[in-house]
């Protein structure tokens, strides 16, 4: 096992990006909120800087980006964005991008993928339906071979970026039932378009937060896409969904260190200067003591994500670890690291009385959006299952 | 257009603490940063470049963590850089430094013009630059806010307590800048970060510079910090908050009491 450092073009990364948020981001924040976009022009900027997609190889307009590096950025923009919708764009890209990149067509990558990392196009993630999460194995959506391509069927509920797919072009990497009698070993994984699709229906939904970046469903109506939209074989869409599912809970655990932290640094702030019954708060034990506590978790958690973030990264592109030790060492770092950024903002919050609750405190903004991620990419529950499977072998698999 | 710019490493003042006992900067734990004259500095000479062609070389004189700085001036798009570091400079007042980097800026061959942040924050003397000039004998110009080069001449936009003057110099020649209001510091994305570590960064001791070993780092400093401390706090001022001609009659009475008129 390595312990992850950073090298020092990772340093200068990080505060190249820091002094790059805090110019574009950072002072947007509640315009975020207000208009329920990021404005175009952070979205340009953003590509300039190549955060969208950028674990797409450069041959299609990417950074190039590995794993410990994508974590970096996405840290980052946690802290600079609390309401994550900016993170949730760029962590779903980012792992979805790295899916399509790998194991993408030739022709689909090099039509999408340029659109996406110039910021015209979106890259997502549709697998969740009404009434399936975590059970992907029985999805009603369904995907037929035809001469020309394939043709869908179904619906796909709670996805990011729907109306952006909608409005900007690109769509989302999907999965849906080929085999209809091989379970997860039936299911094919596809590039599905979303801009100007007859028989694509979609609605939206509004959330506790992340307000710039859409949530919503489309309902697919015997839609035909090409057959280069397939991404892997079929019937293998299973095994890659996991790789982008894993990449995405690797950011979060970093989404979530960031804005953590970023509110953990807003309450030291706050209660260094505050003043109750004669003397600053920070001077209270109470205080003192949450604060040693939530600031050593954090840190425990961050240095564990990165982690987890080397093992995805040597495994993707050296083999050097099994799918299953990096299922299992992402799956604790997702486990735990959203709870605790959960718990320290709210405490944050705490801490600044009255104006912790209101609405100019950014640290609302980052726990309604933080409470996101122990549903997101794989619910705490799941994170379970997978160490504990791990832990005790196939013959312990549950729900089997 | 052959373009050398000098950049500082400097602690990250909003957040640099004097140690009481010491009078010594603390500089454990305190980010660094270039020092944000002299990354204008770094800029201008890369879209001088950019317009005209020809090569920007950036220079620093510090310890071996300073190549930080020198990464990031490439990776903004200069085309090589150079660290002088040796413990021989250690210690340098803005003689020995500007001495010490008007020797390697002689090193590293002709060149159409120098450029240079007015002063370094963590300092704040502004002598390097004027300093190098005179070395270099070659003409100065400080408070810029922009440079072009037009018709064999550079075209310098400086600042003065009354406005802007515009000044032409030919080259050789050597600009201290300051940023202008507008200036918004480029942050290189990690392509360019990448790129910069292919370029050609070297570092120079004292022996590759040659020149007057005396002259170098303590022994070469004529003046040293006796002292750094913060000036005790002010005591809060008076606001006048009358109409203005009672401010105004006020406003006379104070300073002539304060011995002002």
């Amino acid at each position: 096992m390595n312990i992850q450092t950073f090298s020092e073009e990772q340093d200068l990364f990080r505060e190249s990006l820091r002094e790059f948020c805090e110019q574009t981001i950072v002072p947007r924040r509640t315009e975020l909120e207000d208009k329920k976009e990021i404005p175009d022009d952070i979205i340009k900027a953003m590509a300039e800087f190549e955060l969208l997609a950028p674990s797409v190889s450069p041959d299609f307009g990417g950074a190039g980006f590995d794993a410990v590096t994508a974590g970096i950025a996405a840290e980052e923009l946690a802290r600079a964005d609390p309401t994550c919708s900016i993170p949730v764009l760029y962590l779903v890209q980012c792992s979805w991008g790295h899916v399509f990149n790998k194991f993408g067509t030739e022709e689909a990558k090099g039509e999408i993928l340029p659109k996406v990392t110039k910021g015209e196009a979106i890259c997502g993630i549709a697998t969740t339906e009404a009434d399936i999460g975590s059970d992907l194995g029985n999805m009603v959506t369904t995907i037929k071979p035809t001469d020309k391509g394939y043709v869908i069927n179904g619906n796909k509920n709670y996805i990011s970026g729907v109306r952006e797919a909608a409005k900007y072009g690109g769509g989302h990497v999907t999965l849906a039932r080929q085999d209809l009698e091989a379970g997860t070993r039936g299911m094919t994984m596809f590039f599905f378009p979303l801009k100007d699709v007859p028989g694509v229906t979609i609605s939206e939904d509004e959330e506790m937060g992340r307000e710039a970046i859409s949530t919503g469903g489309f309902i697919i109506d015997n839609v035909e896409i090409p057959k280069h939209y397939l991404i892997g074989e079929e019937n293998k869409g299973f095994y890659l969904v996991h790789i982008g599912y894993e990449y995405a809970r690797g950011l979060i655990a970093l989404v979530c260190v960031g804005a953590a932290m970023k509110s953990i640094e807003n309450g030291i702030a706050y209660i260094k200067e505050r003043k109750a019954f004669g003397r600053p708060i920070g001077k209270y034990e109470a205080i003192q003591f949450a604060l040693a506590e939530h600031y050593t978790r954090l840190e425990m958690a961050r240095d564990f994500a990165y982690k987890a973030l080397y093992y995805l990264e040597k495994e993707q592109s050296e083999g050097k670890y099994s799918r299953m030790e990096v299922s299992k060492i992402i799956a604790m770092s997702k486990l735990l690291t959203p709870g605790w950024a959960f718990n320290a903002i709210d405490d944050a919050m705490q801490w600044q009385g009255a104006f912790g609750y209101s609405r100019e405190c950014p640290d609302q903004s980052a726990l309604r959006a933080i409470r996101s991620f122990t549903l997101a990419e794989g619910s705490r529950e799941i994170m379970r299952l997978i160490v504990a499977r791990e832990l005790l072998g196939k013959d312990f698999i549950a729900y089997k | 257009m052959k373009i050398v710019a000098c950049v500082k490493q400097v602690p990250d003042t909003t957040e640099v603490k004097i140690d009481e006992k010491t009078g010594t900067l603390i500089r454990e734990g305190v980010p660094s940063i270039i020092n944000p004259f002299d990354q204008f500095a770094v800029e201008l000479a890369i879209k001088l470049k950019e317009e005209h062609g020809g090569e920007v070389s950036v220079i620093s004189m510090g310890p071996p963590q300073a190549k930080a700085v020198l990464t990031k001036s490439l990776a903004l798009g200069a085309d090589k850089a150079v660290l002088l570091s040796d413990r021989k400079f250690a210690g340098a007042d803005t003689l020995a430094t500007a001495y010490t980097l008007a020797l390697a800026i002689e090193k590293l061959g002709d060149f159409d013009l120098v450029l240079c942040g007015l002063q370094a924050i963590d300092g704040d003397t502004a002598q390097v630059g004027p300093e190098m000039a005179q070395r270099l004998k070659i003409p100065q110009i400080t408070y810029a806010e922009n440079v072009v080069f037009e018709d064999n001449k550079f075209i310098v936009d400086k600042l003065t307590e009354s406005g802007l003057e515009k000044l032409q110099v030919k080259p050789p020649a050597l600009v201290a800048v300051i940023t202008p209001s507008d200036f918004v510091p480029g942050n290189p994305p990690f392509s360019k970060i990448m790129k910069a570590k292919k370029k050609p960064l070297d570092t120079w001791t004292a022996d590759d510079l040659g020149g007057d070993p005396e002259r170098f780092g303590l022994n070469g400093s004529p003046t040293w910090v006796k002292r750094v401390y913060s000036p005790p706090r002010k005591e809060k001022g008076e606001i006048l908050t009358d109409p203005p001609e009672e401010v105004a009659k006020r406003l006379v009475e104070i300073l002539a009491k304060e011995g002002f008129l």
